[in-house]
């Protein structure tokens, strides 16, 4: 295994845009752009918490959550999220997402912690994308949750006046074809 | 001065506002502990701490009359002061203050009811000719008469809560089909938040900017205008970035408005720091459309460019003492810009982020200006607002207050929660909001991305995935010569990653 670890010599950091980054293993220190090499420092300390240092100024890092290969980073306050690939592991991924076909069944989300106020979708019901499913209270605003596609309502799990969180699943829309 | 001790009946950036000044003035202030906040910062600035954790009530007790009074009686305060959200435009609670021989520090609760009601607010401005949307009567009891009622109008319409503010039971209605939900909703809204179902319509201006005036008024009726803010930049009607003045007047508008509002105020016998608002559309035109009867979050940028510091006005009216700044004598010099800098995440449609504040820190420039509540350590919890700080910048005018602005988001560090600093530094590179060419609108119609990233962020934070990768996956523990790099790592950031698990 140790050997087979040191023959990466290439990783592919591919992220949520489908942007491609390249880095060498092991990790080089700079980075080099047009004809000059910057220097990326990670540090940390008392007063910033764990920062990146590039071009003389610091940019504040977090890693947000990571599973697997899947990292989400928050860099200057803004999340980032990447698969960190191996070249083998590259070409696979290109051929399983020319493979993948159109989403089938849309899960509606909640954005954030809330109480659930209303149900405005019925189960059967055709929705239009942007239409209001439920409506969900947080932080002392009512906010419409929509759909994000046309399609039929299949399942709704969201009950009026209860606490959900984050993420939890308020409504299932089967796409219309 | 008769006022000599303060009960500070709210929280946060706001009651650390109230006490300074209190402070200067050489009165005492009483703050109270809550067993959501049991250790908030705006604690350090009182005088006197009442201890309210072992309360165990659904309502907090920034909404409970009978309980501030009794804390106010108790601890020996002769005047209350309500912030602004919670009590402030509760008229009943100002009312239940003057009974106990309590000073409120606010107008009368004739005022705030006046005010407070929108039906009634409209007839006032209708009968003293202020400018105003066209809009129903009264109050609409269904959506039927909506229908009707907008048809006579014509759409688009916003609906509105008879008692509301804040953006809350608010909609707006571009074709009769959809009123009977939007009816629904806003009515439900309304309900929720200000225990109070009844709406009323207005025409909705399309694409106007918000402009609004702070008026201070003495109990002798004297009346005053501080000039403009300008809060178009707002998203479902939560203001986000305040300045004043405004690019879109001039000399002539400003006090053609001014007196508008000092006139409205006159007319419910105005006194205290208010603000009345405006729309202002793109023919120059403005309509009345709301008057707050509270100090407001974004009074800062009011207070550096006149030098008036309002909660000080607003303590001495309180106390009686005439106004002694007359209109000639405001005078406003320079511009300042106000950034909420607020726990949301931009990223997913400004959805409150709340956590704990690990690291903090902000500019300390002589042009900013930081109004907070927090330090490094507090929580943002989510039974209050979203609020970590308040970011007020000042400069000779906008171009400078712009530069300074755009200087000083880039030195404000927060770690622990998300927040809207990068709707921010994308804003103040906007050419549509540096030109001062934007609108209520601006946020939903004129941007594709909510937030700046200079062109190499993705690629650093890149970086920092592959390292981590590679830490975890591809190094060998007995070959590893040092340990530096997972030193170099924060050990509370590998905690909250393994956490997630």
């Amino acid at each position: 295994m140790g050997n087979e670890k040191a023959k990466i010599r290439k990783l592919y950091a591919v992220s949520s845009g489908n942007r491609k980054y390249v880095f060498s293993n092991p990790l080089r220190d700079n980075i080099r752009i047009g004809n000059r090499k910057y220097d990326i420092k990670l540090k940390q300390d008392d007063k910033f918490g764990t920062y990146i240092l590039w071009k003389n100024r610091k940019y504040p890092v977090e890693v947000v959550r990571s599973r697997q290969n899947r990292y989400e980073i928050l860099f200057n306050d803004i999340s980032y999220v990447f698969t960190i690939e191996t070249p083998f592991g590259y070409r696979r991924m290109k051929v399983l997402s020319r493979q993948k076909g159109r989403k089938e069944k849309e899960l509606v989300r909640s954005p954030m912690p809330g109480k659930i106020v209303d149900v405005l979708a019925r189960e059967g019901s055709q929705v239009l994308k942007g239409e209001p499913v439920v409506i969900l209270e947080a932080m002392k605003m009512q906010n419409e949750i929509q759909s994000p596609v046309n399609g039929t309502v299949t399942k709704i799990s969201a009950k009026p006046g209860v606490i959900v969180n984050k993420d939890d699943v308020l409504v299932e829309i089967k796409v219309e074809a | 001065m008769s006022i000599k001790r303060i009960l500070i009946a709210n929280r946060g950036e706001i009651a650390v506002r109230i006490m300074k000044s209190a402070r200067k003035m050489g009165i005492e202030s009483v703050a109270i502990r809550t067993a959501v906040e049991p250790s908030a910062l705006y604690l350090s600035y009182a005088d006197v701490v009442f201890d309210n954790t072992d309360d165990e009530s659904e309502i907090p007790v920034f909404l409970d009359i009978d309980k501030l009074i009794n804390i106010a009686l108790k601890t020996g305060c002769d005047a209350v002061h309500p912030g602004y959200g919670f009590l402030a435009e509760n008229a009943y609670f100002a009312d239940k203050c003057i009974d106990n021989k309590i000073e409120f520090i606010g107008p009368s609760p004739d005022a705030i009811y006046k005010m407070g009601n929108k039906t009634i607010a409209r007839k006032i401005a209708l009968s003293n000719n202020i400018p105003m949307a066209m809009g129903s009567q009264g109050n609409i009891s269904n959506e039927e008469e909506a229908v009707k009622i907008a048809s006579k109008i014509g759409y688009p319409v916003i609906i509105k809560a008879a008692s509301g503010g804040g953006g809350r039971g608010m909609r707006i209605v571009r074709k009769p089909e959809d009123m009977e939900k939007m009816f629904i909703i806003a009515s439900k809204e309304a309900e929720k938040a200000f225990n109070d179902p009844s709406v009323f319509i207005e025409k909705y201006i399309e694409n106007p900017k918000h402009i609004e005036f702070q008026i201070l008024g003495d109990k002798k009726g004297n009346i005053i205008h501080l000039g403009e803010r300008e809060c178009s930049i707002q998203r479902k009607h939560q203001k986000l970035l305040e300045e004043a003045p405004s690019s879109a007047l001039d000399e002539k508008l400003r006090e053609e408005m001014g007196s508008m509002a000092v006139k409205i105020a006159g007319a419910v016998g105005y006194y205290s720091a208010g603000t009345v608002e405006f729309l202002l559309d793109s023919y120059r035109k403005y309509y009345f459309m709301e008057m707050n009867t509270r100090i407001q979050v974004e009074h800062p940028v009011t207070e550096e460019i006149t030098g008036i510091d309002l909660i000080e006005q607003q303590i001495r009216i309180a106390n009686g003492e005439e106004l002694r700044i007359k209109q000639k004598d405001v005078r406003i010099k320079g511009w300042a810009i106000e950034c909420r800098i607020n726990a949301e995440d931009v990223q997913a449609g400004f959805a409150p982020d709340p956590g704990k504040i690990e690291k903090l820190s902000m500019p300390d420039d002589d042009y900013v200006r930081v109004d907070t509540g927090v330090t490094a350590g507090s929580a943002i919890v989510s039974s209050y607002d979203s609020m970590i700080a308040k970011l007020i910048v000042k400069g000779s005018d906008r171009r400078d207050a712009l530069k300074k602005c755009k200087l000083a988001l880039d030195k404000v560090w927060v770690k622990g929660v998300k927040t809207t600093l990068p709707f921010f530094r994308m804003l103040i590179r906007h050419p549509k909001f540096t030109g001062g060419n934007f609108t209520t609108s601006f946020i939903e119609k004129d941007l594709d991305q909510f937030y700046y990233n200079s062109e190499y962020e993705e690629m650093l934070a890149a970086w920092l995935a592959t390292k981590l990768f590679i830490e975890e996956n591809l190094t060998d523990e007995s070959i590893k010569p040092d340990f530096s790099h997972s030193r170099e790592i924060d050990p509370w950031l590998l905690n909250k990653r393994i956490s997630q698990f």
